[in-house]
């Protein structure tokens, strides 16, 4: 079954980024994007994503925001947080706001693929720099 | 035209981004990609690129650095610096580095084709936004430099011009004599001369005098759609 994914990101060298990335995945679908959390709010009302790969730091609504309306408007929706936050606290507190996933930029080409296919199957998936830790719900 | 492109930036999935948006256009290959100051010297000696791409926010050589060690290894590199901030500080660092193209990354997407096509044709590129603060913070400080100086700027013969515009588009001194056909000598006794004429003291003086005077063009991209009533 494909997993359609929606990526937001206020840098579109960035998305572009992610996009090769999933794209090389047969039975994965990037079905739009957003440059800010109150676009993701609005695309993800319009287009229905399995999964939404989420930055935390953007202007108009930060990530971390969105997440939690969203989880309120779209509880099937799995949120994988892909930032440049290198930061235990910074997790847990994006664990909380209902995230299923957590990753850092900078190893994003490394954890991405393990990440999108650990959340869409509900389970959490976080890594900090340095430690990939996929963990079991 | 065929061109090679050269990546450096320290984070993998940016460098995927920009190798998908270079490389739909027709002609232009990246022959490499670096992820920090120290690897992207090592292989711009090694591959010999026509442009280079440098992230400022690289760890162990910073972007700047970088491409002031470029530079330093052959003036003839290319550099397009690639930062989050347009800090005016940044910006005269990039200039005085030698960088030829400055582009905001959240604006690369949009710019970055129009900033490695301009440096193809001999020409520098800033974003916008950059734009603005460059002429407006060289513009003040040209003023200043005019009202404590001389009252009017001696103006340069129409060789020195030339030689200006030569030199302001990355060329050597070796190389502006062999395009005008004269000794490196002559050229370097010229070079004295404006520098002397108009009191400048780096290179960069002598670009912003260029763009000022219209010798050499900076690309804009194209106008974005009207917005709405301009501020007062």
């Amino acid at each position: 079954m494909t997993i359609r994914i929606l990526l937001v990101d206020d840098h579109p060298i960035v998305r572009q980024g992610l996009k090769t990335l999933l794209e090389g995945h047969s039975e994965w679908e990037v079905i739009g994007e957003a440059s800010d959390g109150a676009e993701a709010i609005e695309k993800a009302k319009d287009l229905h994503p399995d999964v939404m790969v989420l930055d935390v730091t953007m202007p108009r609504m930060n990530g971390l925001e969105a997440c939690r309306l969203l989880r309120r408007q779209a509880p099937g929706l799995e949120i994988l947080f892909v930032t440049q936050h290198d930061s235990p606290q910074m997790m847990r507190e994006a664990l909380d706001a209902g995230a299923r996933g957590y990753v850092v930029k900078s190893n994003a080409a490394r954890d991405l693929l393990a990440a999108v296919e650990a959340v869409s199957q509900h389970r959490v998936f976080t890594a900090l720099h340095g430690r990939t830790v996929p963990e079991l719900t | 035209m065929r061109l090679r492109i050269l990546l450096a930036d320290d984070h993998e999935i940016v460098r995927r981004g920009l190798r998908a948006l270079l490389e739909k256009h027709e002609g232009w290959e990246v022959c490499g990609e670096a992820s920090d100051g120290r690897e992207a010297i090592d292989k711009a000696l090694q591959l010999n690129p026509d442009v280079i791409i440098v992230d400022v926010g690289m760890p162990n050589l910073n972007g700047l650095d970088t491409t002031r060690q470029l530079l330093q290894h052959d003036p003839h590199f290319k550099v397009i610096v690639l930062t989050i901030t347009d800090s005016d500080q940044v910006i005269r660092e990039a200039l005085d580095a030698g960088a030829r193209g400055f582009v905001l990354k959240s604006d690369a997407a949009r710019d970055l084709v129009s900033a490695v096509e301009a440096l193809q044709n001999k020409r520098m590129f800033f974003t916008p936004r950059v734009n603005d603060l460059v002429l407006a913070g060289f513009l003040e400080k040209g003023q200043t430099v005019a009202r404590n100086e001389t009252p009017k700027l001696p103006t340069l013969t129409a060789r020195e011009r030339e030689i200006t515009q030569l030199l302001a588009e990355g060329n050597s001194s070796k190389e502006v004599a062999s395009l005008l056909n004269l000794s490196t000598k002559t050229v370097e006794t010229h070079r004295s001369n404006i520098m002397r004429k108009l009191s400048f003291h780096s290179i960069r003086d002598l670009v912003v005098y260029a763009i000022k005077n219209n010798l050499i063009q900076i690309e804009l991209p194209p106008p974005k759609t009207p917005a709405g009533p301009t501020a007062a």
